[in-house]
């Protein structure tokens, strides 16, 4: 360069000069201008100790308490977790001969019935059209009055219960008797009536107990007992351990129109009509050609030949009628015989260990005879308690209508909804678990209900209210003088010592008090054909039910198992129907019945007859039955009052219905990406024939010049030099923290799963225990989404980006090598092959994950735990990038924050979080611990009591609830906990094996059982 | 050649790119400084254009204020999509910055003379360029008021950051870049500083400038020390150019995603880089010598120049994307293999046909000498390349996260109104800078140019044959 490319520059000392000290003001001034360091100093929180400390309360330390489940009629038992007072998990009571420890999602979800933000706050009366609070003695005084009125006049009047077992139906007949009023409507809509009057005439048990393990071969027509049919939780123990057996366990064929959660795990499927299913079991047994039969179910001749082939060559075997049709109760009898033909009973079926869930429940005749009563003025009150008639009986009965012109409705339950809603006095109940009670689930067996937390609102036991009302009639008071419901109970059972002694287990030997028997016979209303070019079938959802679900967020979030959709009513349909009307997936439809129509998005559903469509109950409840329960349509409104003929029970299935594209579409709320496996040996399967031979292959994708993808260490985690497989050093002596023998012991134990594909059958209730542990947010309510213009709205709108929560998931695949939308219906060779795999963080000894967090917020503990600090995180998501099993999920919004519209846990929801676990703040990553904070509070607790972890002597959330047994946590560095065991199986492998991560959950293989004729063949 | 327009001014030789290159048009020192720098007054379209960025920019604030407030829900993340528009902007600016330091910092060392008149503002690009990027990871970031967490500072939890991370490497990467080109930039600054404190009559800004020139005397001393600092700066932003984009691009090949995880990254991204930013410097370049009269120093020798090193790096850009087809289908596993299938003909296929027309076909036109002396096009190419590059990360980002390895997680994305809220308030950033380096320093180096014009002495010197 040119020293003169600039002019004039002489002579400028004086202006230009820069002084050092100069200088070093400005650095100074700019370098304190940038260090504003912005340090929050929070708001100062104070503890306040307790002066007088509550019996056995201490702090941070739980109690637990022994109940029984009331979220449907099996009578489950249950332990709930307390600490400081207030209920924050509920499990399965080990002890329990109905549900041995398992809990279905719906029994976890009674924590967010208990906790209801639309929950009743206290007694309310009607004034000037709408109701008021007002005091529970203003409250017990109208109702005094009203019976009072009720009992001179000698007026009509009728109580509604929702069905229940135990003793408190029998004292509240004792004392409506003592007002003159008859005995109570023990009404529920999702029991199977016509089921249960047909056992119960054939067996002389309404519910009798399966032994599916003694059986070699289960057939089911339309009963779906792994879809909350019947009694879930006992039904799914019993298949579970009977697949779980694998070798001699039972082949399983389902029947029926749609294939169910029940359908999927069956090993074949004959897609019979809905209605046909009498038709085939009459030509099993001999009355009526199969041909005939075949015809009449739609299916080819030549499946039912290999049915009755079948059956046939059993040995043992366990056949069971199900189903809401017209005819369900002719088809239950008719499937008895052929038990008794084949005689199965006291082999597979047993009578004498049945279950009572159903005893004495009333059909759908009776509400419509009550309805009837109520048309014609001739009730002047009417009682409703939990049950839920105005929504869950069709809306052409009338219900609703005829309820409104009763003069005065009393409604006792603890949650409102469109029944409540049209009542004038509200006198809340405690929910179940603030509540005194038994049940008999088994003749014999007494399962005692206790209150395990004081009651979160000013509600009363109904018990209690009516104990109160009879002892102000100075002639009831004679009859009635135990101080209250418990005293009541502590009297039937000896006294209160036998009382206390009892609820450790509460379990105790002993029988309810016997109701009186619903002597009202109704003749059934004659089944309607209906017209439509489509059979429609209402199913009731497998985690909703009938609609008690509904409010509560953890089972609107929970996919349902079959559809995997959330949060919306959908319209499934075959695809070729779907072809047939020219509409996709979510495309709008209006189905037509005589009764009603409903417009919903269709969706295309590959287990389902193309001349059938089916939807869900449960969903599209009014205003009143809360912010949650408005989410989808109501399906009620299709139905038709048809009833069974012989029990009067309620029909949901089998309806005729036209279906027409409707003007619209919206996305589908799904969790499914890719329905398929897409080859990836995700989840693996054999057939029983393979594995016998030692055939079963373990797959995994390797690529020529990869090392050597097996896993050097075991189920440890792998030291640096392992991870390089067959290049490690083999003789290294560089293992650090991460080597067992190292003298901290840090990786003494190594934390695993396995997870018995065998057994799974996809019922998700480990999902919702998930939840329930680990404070995991539900997102899917409307109000959750972005709030200035949001581009998706409504309810699931974030789970449409995939942006749900749940740190387990039930993935299901079909088998199919094209979308299931394109493939074509074939009535002779129908069948397709579902697989269901839980998958969760896998807690790779050799974690993808881990390398690339900037922070250190996800690293790897020596026990093998891949740990995700939360407070460490600042949410750049490459570990979510990095993770090939997709099991990390980020807070989008402050779902833990109550000052926010996307608040998971509104008040009193938030009374349940685990204290144990941080509640996520927006902008972190999340993912499954392994539940970090069990393993911490067993390590803890041998500490204290100075002894070393006994094998198996806790478990995870999930392994709890898992009502198939199938997952099994332990420490797998010890071979004496099962998971060590289980881990060596056979069937073990690691999914994503050639990606070299060292996961900590192996997934043993589904077995399935071919047709003996199809696996001669192959 | 008969039919190429020759414009008076314009040297005859078109195709020479190296240090004797000719501004005929160019007479003397005076010339420039007072061309050059009547650039500086402000004129109702730069307010105009001011305004735009200015509102831009407001738009991007409020979207990120919106986003802190919300939470990153408000953008259009779609998991597995874990990265989106954020990362891609990031990408694509960090990308833009390097040609700049391509120009003022190689080019210099290889002597490259049609670099003189466009490097100061490829320079100042570079800067702004990096400042924008620099934001994203941390607008990117679930909690932004964190992002110090990720740089190693002594703390009392004797916490550092991880260094096996690629978002840490990042940090250096990036700091890196930011601190040398800035200072690059200043340095190159400092003469052309001295002569506007010169001429400069308010005694505030007279005094500041003589600050910011370090009190420069134009001493023979003060210029040697100059042109070895400046060649030292040169050779350090040098491996800059190649190991930045490198680094960025470890952010996706350390991962083990599928269409991530590959060897070619750090090549191909930093081809990608040079070939984005030198369309970029066209999109500034290009409207400027129109608006501002400054035809005659940025010749069409220099687009013609320019516009072959578009076309070469276009060429290893579109080989490494049909290396990666390659290899997907040799390399022989699935996962690759099915990705790669999504990503051309599948979910994304729009994407994939954006980025291979803008990045591969559409530059295949610089092939012809006419088009490349069409300033017109060349304009109209910047912008395509532009978004084919915003695409080609758009590609790499997006259907690569979508399909991942476990199908039952397979999703799509859609950004929000706060996702292109944010894109559109950086090129607010970016142009605001711009604008306003343009009309506070001199747009092109007065020193350096003033080197190509012939000194007054030697008028009489016929300085080239040609002439």
């Amino acid at each position: 360069m040119t020293p003169d490319t600039t002019e004039a520059t002489q002579g400028t000392e004086e202006r230009a000069a820069v002084k050092r000290r100069e200088f070093l003001k400005v650095l100074g001034v700019s370098t304190a201008a940038t260090a504003a360091v912005g340090c929050g100093t929070g708001e100062v929180e104070k503890l306040i100790p307790y002066l007088v400390s509550p019996d056995n309360t201490v702090p941070g330390v739980s109690n637990y308490y022994a109940t029984t489940c009331r979220e449907c009629s099996a009578g489950c038992g249950l332990i709930v977790e307390v600490r400081d007072g207030r209920a924050i998990k509920a499990e399965g009571n080990p002890a329990h001969p109905v549900n041995r420890g398992a809990l279905c999602a719906r029994g976890q979800s009674s924590l967010q019935g208990l906790y209801n933000p639309d929950r009743f706050r206290g007694p309310m009366k009607r004034e000037g059209g709408s109701l008021v609070a007002t005091t529970w003695d203003d409250a017990i005084g109208i109702l005094a009055q009203k019976l009072g009125e009720v009992k001179s006049r000698r007026a009509g009047a009728a109580f509604i219960n929702q069905h229940e077992q135990g003793s408190f139906p029998a004292l509240i007949d004792q004392i409506l008797s003592g007002y003159g009023i008859p005995a109570h409507l023990s009404y529920d809509a999702e029991a199977p009536v016509a089921t249960a009057q047909a056992n119960r005439a054939a067996y002389g048990a309404s519910w009798p107990h399966h032994e599916f393990s003694a059986a070699d071969l289960i057939v089911s027509f339309s009963a779906d007992f792994l879809d909350g049919w019947g009694v879930p939780v006992p039904q799914q123990l019993a298949f579970a351990e009977a697949r779980g057996k694998v070798e001699g366990a039972p082949r399983f064929i389902y029947v029926g129109a749609r294939r169910s959660l029940t359908g999927l795990n069956a090993d074949q499927w004959i897609p019979a009509r809905a209605g046909s299913e009498l038709a085939i079991v009459n030509a099993l047994l001999g009355r009526g050609s199969l041909a005939a039969a075949a015809e009449q179910a739609g299916v080819g001749v030549a499946l039912l030949e290999g049915l009755q082939a079948e059956i046939r060559n059993a040995e043992a075997s366990a056949v069971i009628a199900g189903g809401y049709t017209p005819n369900a109760g002719e088809l239950a009898t008719a499937v008895a015989e052929l038990n008794r033909q084949r005689g199965s009973i006291g082999k597979t079926i047993f009578p004498d260990r049945a279950l009572t869930a159903f005893d004495g429940v009333a059909s759908l005749a009776e509400v419509r005879a009550l309805t009837q009563r109520m048309n014609a003025g001739s009730l002047e009150l009417v009682m409703v308690r939990g049950a839920n008639p105005a929504y869950t009986t069709p809306p052409s009965l009338g219900f609703a209508a005829a309820f409104a012109k009763v003069p005065f409705k009393v409604a006792f339950s603890s949650i409102p909804d469109e029944t409540t809603a049209l009542c004038d006095l509200i006198l809340p109940d405690h929910h179940g678990l603030e509540s005194w009670g038994d049940a008999e689930p088994v003749r014999g067996l007494l399962s005692l209900q206790q209150p395990t937390m004081d009651p979160v609102f000013d509600s009363r036991s109904t018990a209690d209210v009516l104990l109160a009302v009879a002892k102000s009639d100075p002639q009831l008071a004679q009859r009635f003088r135990a101080a209250d419901y418990r005293a009541w109970l502590a009297e039937r059972l000896g006294g209160n010592a036998n009382l206390r002694t009892a609820l450790t287990s509460a379990i105790t030997r002993g029988s309810a008090a016997t109701r009186t028997a619903s002597t009202a016979r109704v003749a059934p209303a004659p089944a309607a054909a209906g017209t439509g070019d489509y059979q429609l079938i209402t199913y009731l959802s497998p985690t909703l039910g009938d609609g008690r679900g509904a409010n509560k967020p953890w089972l609107q979030e929970l996919p349902d198992p079959v559809t995997k959709t959330l949060w919306q009513t959908v319209v499934e349909m075959h695809g070729e129907t779907a072809i047939a009307l020219g509409v996709e997936d979510g495309d709008h439809v209006t189905v037509t019945t005589d009764a009603g129509s409903i417009t919903a998005p269709a969706f295309v559903y590959i287990g389902i007859r193309p001349d059938t469509i089916a939807i869900a109950l449960g969903r599209g409840q009014g205003e009143a039955a809360g912010r949650y329960a408005i989410a989808g349509e109501n399906a009620y409104k299709l139905g038709a009052v048809t009833e069974d003929a012989r029990s009067g029970a309620a029909v949901y299935g089998a309806t005729r219905a036209r279906v027409a594209r409707a003007n619209g579409s919206e996305r589908i709320v799904t969790i499914e990406g890719s329905g398929r496996q897409h080859g990836r040996n995700i989840a693996q399967a054999t057939t029983i024939a393979a594995l016998l031979a030692g055939e079963n292959e373990v797959k995994h994708h390797h690529f020529d010049g990869q090392a050597s993808t097996d896993f050097l260490p075991g189920l440890r985690s792998p030291v640096a030099n392992d991870a390089q497989g067959e290049f490690g050093v083999k003789d290294s002596k560089d293992k650090g923290q991460y080597d067992p023998e190292h003298w901290s012991g840090a990786a003494k134990r190594r934390w695993a799963m396995t997870v018995d594909l065998a057994k799974c059958t996809g019922c998700s209730a480990c999902v919702t225990a998930c939840y329930a542990e680990n404070n995991i947010p539900t997102v899917g309510a409307s109000w959750q989404g972005a709030q200035i213009l949001p581009d998706r709205t409504g309810f699931g709108a974030n789970i449409t980006r995939s942006r749900e929560m749940a740190w387990i998931r039930l993935e299901r695949y079909w088998e199919l090598d094209r979308e299931p939308k394109d493939v074509k219906f074939d009535a002779d060779h129908p069948d397709f092959e579902t697989r269901f795999i839980p998958m969760m963080c896998q807690h790779c000894g050799n974690a993808p994950c881990e390398p690339v967090c900037p922070v250190y917020a996800t690293y790897h503990a020596p026990n093998g735990l891949n740990v995700q600090v939360y407070n460490r995180c600042v949410g750049t998501r490459y570990c979510s990038n990095n993770c090939p099993y997709k099991v990390r999920y980020y807070n989008w919004f402050g779902y833990g924050d109550p000052s926010r519209t996307q608040y998971a846990f509104p008040e009193p929801l938030h009374w349940q979080l685990n204290p144990d676990v941080t509640v996520r703040q927006k902008g972190i990553m999340e993912k499954c611990t392994f539940c970090v904070q069990r393993i911490k509070e067993a390590e803890n607790r041998v500490a204290l009591e100075g002894r070393d972890l006994e094998p198996d002597e806790f478990t995870t959330a999930c392994a709890q609830a898992c009502p198939s047994r199938a997952i099994i946590f332990g420490d797998a560095a010890d071979e004496n906990w099962s998971v060590a065991k289980w881990a060596k199986d056979r069937r073990a492998y690691h999914v994503f094996q050639e990606l070299n991560t060292y996961t900590a959950v192996v997934y043993l293989q589904k077995v399935n059982h071919p047709a003996p004729a199809a696996s001669a063949n192959a | 050649m008969a039919t190429l327009v020759q414009p008076a001014d314009e040297p005859r030789r078109p195709n020479i790119a190296s240090a004797d290159i000719q501004l005929p048009a160019v007479t003397s020192y005076e010339q420039v400084d007072n061309e050059i720098l009547s650039i500086l007054k402000p004129t109702k379209a730069w307010f105009g254009g001011l305004l735009i960025a200015l509102a831009c920019l407001g738009l991007g604030i409020f979207s990120w204020g919106y986003q802190i407030h919300q939470g990153l829900g408000v953008a259009g993340y779609n998991p597995p999509v874990m990265w989106g528009v954020y990362i891609i902007t990031f990408v694509f600016w960090v990308g833009i910055g390097h040609a700049g330091t391509l120009i003022s910092a190689i080019l210099y060392l290889f002597r490259a003379g049609f670099r003189t008149t466009i490097y100061r503002a490829a320079e100042a690009m570079t800067v702004f360029a990096v400042m924008t990027a620099g934001l994203f990871p941390i607008i990117h970031i679930g909690r932004p008021w964190k992002f110090f967490w990720l740089i190693p500072y002594p703390n009392w939890r004797l916490l550092w950051p991880n260094f096996k991370s690629p978002l840490v490497w990042d940090v250096f990467a990036i700091t890196t870049y930011l601190t040398i080109s800035t200072t690059f930039l200043f340095v190159g600054l400092i003469p052309d500083i001295a002569v506007l404190r010169d001429r400069e009559t308010n005694p505030i800004r007279k005094k500041l400038l003589g600050f910011l020139s370090f009190g420069w005397r134009n001493s023979e001393r003060e210029w040697r020390h100059f042109a070895r600092a400046y060649l030292f700066l040169a050779a350090f932003s040098t491996p800059l150019v190649l190991s930045v984009h490198s680094v960025v691009s470890f952010d996706f090949a350390m991962g083990i995603v599928p269409g991530w995880h590959t060897t070619i990254f750090p090549p191909y991204f930093v081809a990608g880089a040079i070939f984005s930013g030198f369309a970029m410097v066209w999109t500034i370049i290009i409207p400027m010598r129109r608006w501002f009269g400054l035809k005659h120093y940025v010749t069409l020798n220099h687009l013609d120049a320019s516009a072959k090193m578009v076309l070469f790096t276009s060429l290893v850009v579109g080989c490494a994307y049909i290396v990666e087809f390659f290899i997907a289908w040799y390399g022989g596993i699935p996962y690759e293999q099915d990705y790669f299938w999504n990503r051309v003909f599948g979910q994304w296929w729009w994407a994939a046909w954006i980025m291979l027309t803008c990045n591969m076909i559409l530059p295949l036109s610089l092939f012809s000498q006419k088009l490349r002396r069409n300033p017109a096009w060349l304009f109209i190419l910047s912008i395509f390349i532009n978004i084919g590059m915003w695409f080609e990360r758009f590609v790499i980002v997006v259907p690569s996260l979508s399909h991942d390895v476990n199908p039952w997680q397979w999703s799509s994305y859609v950004p929000t109104w706060v996702d292109y809220g944010l894109l559109i308030g950086s090129f607010g950033w970016f142009f605001m800078w711009f604008l306003l380096f343009v009309k506070q320093l001199p747009i092109m180096a007065l020193a350096e140019i003033k080197e190509i014009v012939p000194p007054k002495m030697k008028k009489a010197h016929s300085h080239h044959g040609g002439h």
